[in-house]
């Protein structure tokens, strides 16, 4: 466990002031009443993204939860982009840190966490071994994260689905598929979406991806799978072609690009576009009772289905606090603090538990749930799986190489 | 005890300059892949390569250069329009606080009033304008690189303004102005032939450090500037958290400090340029007309910029208190003090982590200064007053990314002390220049004098300089506090993300927009220097007052 660090230098300086570490022995299969017992007083350093200030708001009642009940310490570290961490972590792992990480728990999904599986850079198999993992919904999505088999490496925390919101008081009938959303830009309809890599932004050109190949066998079957074993160029020729004929008709022209999801909806909000994107079916209720956007928007998703996927949150090999990294991805599945989250005065995000299978006390918190006639309906439009991993990465660079010089 | 003192200089020497080498070796080793762990490939062939490249060049190129040239040409069209007008009073007395208020909250406000949903269209929509929705003709932040101009030349020329006008009773420019009109020549000539070649000699400095800036701001790009493509130091920040793309990030890094190098060259080449052409002008002896339309204009510049310093902040205090403000109200429809009671813990950590950064690096900065000064006062220290502006003329990014690579090579990285210590060497620099002209005016005689009565080195330091000095030393406080709360690129890079500062916070959470949170969390990062500046004002004169009236009975009855 004791790796020799380069310590000379920071002596040098003079700022060596931390204390050599009391290696814990906690391990992704300790029963449960060692965790906790050993979690008691320990950190979390919890690198999640920190640009909603409602994700943020939620992430500080957990805190002030498991301080009460464990003793554990949450730090949320606010990061614009989880692939940064994932960097960071392959530079510690290239140079042998092996303990005392920075990083004790993340919030990752899709690429992020298949880079992270590659790399080795995940713990154990820590998820499957919480005692509120049993209450988890048993879907493909939570077992596979963009197809890449989870194995317990990470713990799920939430669902989304690809959404977009408009004011009846300025469109109507917003466009239901990408042919008509194209039709509605060239009709002076205002629209714009975040350049990738910024997360809605790669969803949105993952879901025309789809769109524009729904009916070819051999497009279906390529994004299933690795994009290195894909015509790369043939497969994704329709979308460029369509974006091509959207962006100069795009709010800025093309040119200039809000940088997240929220910003659209804020744009939405100011009135400079018609229609907002977002990841979260129930975001337009949160928003409209935060005085964010008005009371006549509505959400809607195209006629033929959208993306949705699961995220999750796994700990890095060299974590400090493991223990309290598992009480704290215990702690986001219980029914307490998975029925505030979806809770749209909160967060309002749909839960990863399987609801039915909960003590009738747990039910009733999720059923007190309001979600408003701003969300989407319950059960409206199919969700459309995810791209294979691999895909979100490729397109992204060939994305930035067309329209970002 | 000579010695000892000698080597006291050496380390503070040291503790200043280690980061400086050890930076840039840290961006060099790794640009040209000598170091295994951080680069494994060509990082020059990448970072061309990436398609970006060019396109970021032009743009840092761009914006860089003509935010400086315009700050340059509005302060000496201030100097020469306003300099003798009621309007300077005004303009003197606002410069201290807009230079303190940090560039991120700045540029917030900024997008804030001139976005085509912003609070100057508001404000004339639909009356004037006819628009029930906003605009389509222009967005901010815009693909030229424009808003992010209009942010650099917003925040930069009180900067270069208040160093000017700090040299004006030194050129003694009421008599050149006298002398000048006496010969025939109009306001406009006595300014551009008499004082001009003079005062530029001694702003050259500040305006480098300027063109530095602008080359390689960070934050501000971040919030006006374009996203995809960015300007090039924006680009790098992309790059330098995936150990694939490190030696490219680095050799970027490099890329850019050539860069800032070629721009000084060029300002050092049209310097010399213009000054043989203003030479054999000057020999002319045209006198000139009067300048009355020319007189308007600037004066015209300088009343917006002071608009849109203030409008900036008013529009981020007014949306701090918004619940509910859409277009086109010229008002916001519902007023909430939530934002503020209700977001205490998004708003309090960062205050504080603020707050005790910018006092331990303010007291560790005056502490640092007082005894390089002191030592250089007994000439056991050099004077070396050109080395401190290094760390302001390389650029961050430059500096950073290869101090950022030795610690994390040495595992000091995320510590609060790390961070503390990388703002001490951004405000030392001030801090130093600010004292030093005290310093050396404070007429030794009073010491001497002391010393005379038996004072000893401490009691006199203690007792006579120090006090002495009360006036400059709060001065230099508040700027320092000013710089380390405005610091976003040293603590998001050596802070590991664990010590979020309202800097931070602000860029970072800038994307998620809760727009009245993120003006609040601006107000916030504004008042603290404000506060610093109002305090720096205050205390030395209620010091003085107390002292006259503790001192008027005591004198009286010894008089008696």
């Amino acid at each position: 466990m004791f790796t020799n660090r380069k310590r000379f230098l920071s002596v040098a300086i003079g700022l060596a002031l931390f204390a050599s570490a009391h290696v814990k022995a906690v391990e992704p299969d300790s029963p449960w009443a060692d965790v906790v017992a050993e979690a008691r007083g320990q950190s979390v350093y919890f690198n999640a993204w920190g640009g909603s200030e409602r994700i943020n708001s939620y992430l500080a009642w957990a805190a002030e939860h498991l301080s009460d009940e464990y003793g554990v310490t949450l730090e949320h570290v606010k990061v614009g982009d989880i692939a940064e961490i994932v960097g960071q972590l392959e530079a510690a792992k290239l140079v042998g840190r092996n303990d005392k990480g920075n990083v004790d728990l993340m919030w990752v999904n899709g690429e992020n966490f298949a880079a992270m599986k590659r790399e080795a850079l995940t713990w154990g198999s820590f998820a499957t071994h919480l005692p509120n993992a049993q209450f988890v919904k048993d879907s493909p999505s939570i077992k596979a994260d963009f197809s890449v088999p989870v194995d317990g490496l990470e713990s799920p925390w939430g669902g989304a689905q690809l959404v977009f919101i408009h004011d009846t008081a300025t469109v109507e009938e917003p466009p239901r598929s990408a042919q008509a959303l194209l039709n509605f830009v060239k009709e002076g309809g205002r629209f714009t979406y975040p350049a990738p890599p910024a997360f809605h932004g790669t969803t949105f050109v993952k879901q025309l991806l789809i769109e524009l190949g729904a009916g070819s066998e051999a497009v279906t079957d390529a994004l299933a799978n690795d994009v290195t074993n894909s015509d790369f160029e043939a497969v994704t020729a329709p979308l460029w072609a369509y974006l091509d004929s959207l962006h100069p008709m795009l709010r800025g022209n093309g040119k200039t690009w809000p940088t997240s999801g929220e910003m659209t909806r804020q744009l939405l909000d100011d009135g400079e576009i018609d229609i907002a994107l977002s990841f979260n079916p129930n975001e337009a209720t949160a928003a409209v009772s935060g005085g964010q956007l008005p009371d006549t928007v509505r959400t809607y998703v195209f006629d033929n289905g959208t993306i949705g996927n699961t995220h999750f949150v796994t700990i890095p090999w060299n974590a400090n606090a493991k223990a309290a990294a598992m009480v704290t991805a215990n702690f986001f599945i219980s029914a307490e603090a998975q029925a505030r989250k979806a809770d749209p005065e909160f967060w309002g995000e749909p839960t990863v538990l399987d609801v039915s299978t909960l003590e009738p006390t747990d039910q009733a918190l999720f059923a007190g749930i309001d979600l408003g006639i701003w969300a989407l309906p319950i059960g409206e439009g199919s969700v459309l799986p995810e791209p294979h991993a691999s895909w979100a990465n490729a397109l992204e660079t060939a994305w930035l190489e067309r329209y970002s010089q | 005890m000579r010695p000892l003192l000698y080597c006291l200089a050496a380390f503070v020497a040291i503790l200043f300059l280690l980061p400086i080498a050890l930076g840039t070796a840290g961006t060099v080793l790794p640009a040209f892949g000598l170091v295994d762990s951080l680069a494994s490939d060509d990082g020059f062939a990448t970072v061309v390569g990436d398609p970006r490249f060019a396109s970021a060049v032009v743009l840092s190129l761009r914006t860089g250069v003509i935010a400086t040239v315009l700050v340059l040409a509005v302060t000496l069209l201030t100097l020469v329009c306003v300099h003798d007008t009621k309007l300077w009073r005004l303009l003197s007395a606002s410069l201290p606080p807009v230079l303190a208020v940090p560039h991120a909250a700045i540029a917030v406000g900024l997008l804030f009033l001139i976005s085509p949903s912003g609070a100057i269209v508001r404000l004339i929509s639909p009356e004037l304008t006819g628009w029930e929705r906003p605009p389509t003709d222009w967005v901010v932040p815009d693909a030229g690189g424009w808003a992010l101009v209009i942010g650099l030349v917003v925040k930069e020329t009180p900067f270069l303004l208040l160093a000017a006008a700090a040299q004006l009773s030194a050129l003694n420019v009421e008599a050149s102005l006298r002398i000048g009109r006496t010969l025939g020549y109009s306001p406009a000539r006595c300014w551009s032939r008499l004082i001009l070649p003079r005062l530029y000699s001694r702003i050259r400095l500040t305006l480098l450090i300027i063109l530095a800036f602008n080359l390689t701001v960070v934050d501000m790009a971040l919030l006006l500037g374009p996203s995809s493509p960015p300007t090039l130091s924006v680009m790098l920040m992309s790059l330098v958290n995936d150990p694939d793309s490190r030696g490219a990030a680095s050799a970027g890094a490099l890329l850019l400090a050539l860069l800032v190098a070629g721009c000084f060259l060029f300002m050092w080449g049209l310097e010399r340029y213009v000054g043989k052409v203003a030479t054999a002008r000057r020999r002319s002896g045209a006198r000139g007309r009067g300048f009355g339309v020319f007189r308007f204009a600037g004066k015209g510049v300088v009343v917006s910029l002071l608009f849109a310093c203030i409008g900036s902040l008013v529009l981020l205090l007014m949306w701090s208190f918004t619940r509910r403000w859409r277009f086109p109200d010229a008002l916001p429809s519902e007023w909430t003090l939530q934002n503020w009671t209700t977001r205490g813990d998004i708003l309090l950590q960062p205050a504080w982590t603020t707050i005790s950064i910018a006092i331990t690096v303010t007291l560790a900065s005056i502490l640092t200064a007082i005894t390089w000064l002191e030592l250089e006062r007994h000439r056991i220290a050099p004077k070396i007053d050109g080395i401190w502006f290094l760390p302001l003329l390389i650029p961050q990014v430059s500096l950073l990314f290869g101090w950022q690579a030795v610690a994390l090579w040495s595992g000091i990285d995320g510590h609060w002390g790390t961070v503390v210590y990388t703002h001490w060497l951004y405000t030392l620099p001030y801090v130093v220049l600010i004292l030093a002209v005290a310093w050396r005016e404070l007429d030794p005689a009073w010491g001497h004098a002391a010393h005379t009565l038996g004072a000893g080195y401490w009691t006199v330091l203690w007792k006579i300089r120090l006090p002495m000095l009360r006036r400059p030393m709060c001065q230099a406080a508040a700027v320092a506090i000013a710089v380390s709360v405005a610091q976003y690129l040293p603590t998001l890079l050596l802070g590991a993300g664990r010590h979020q500062t309202l800097a931070t916070e602000l860029v970072t959470s800038f994307g998620g927009v809760d727009r009245r949170v993120i003006a609040a969390l601006a107000v916030l990062q504004s008042l603290l220097p404000l506060l610093a500046f109002v305090l720096a004002l205050i205390y030395p004169r209620w010091r003085q007052n107390r002292l006259q009236r503790d001192r008027s009975p005591k004198q009286t009855r010894a008089i008696a």
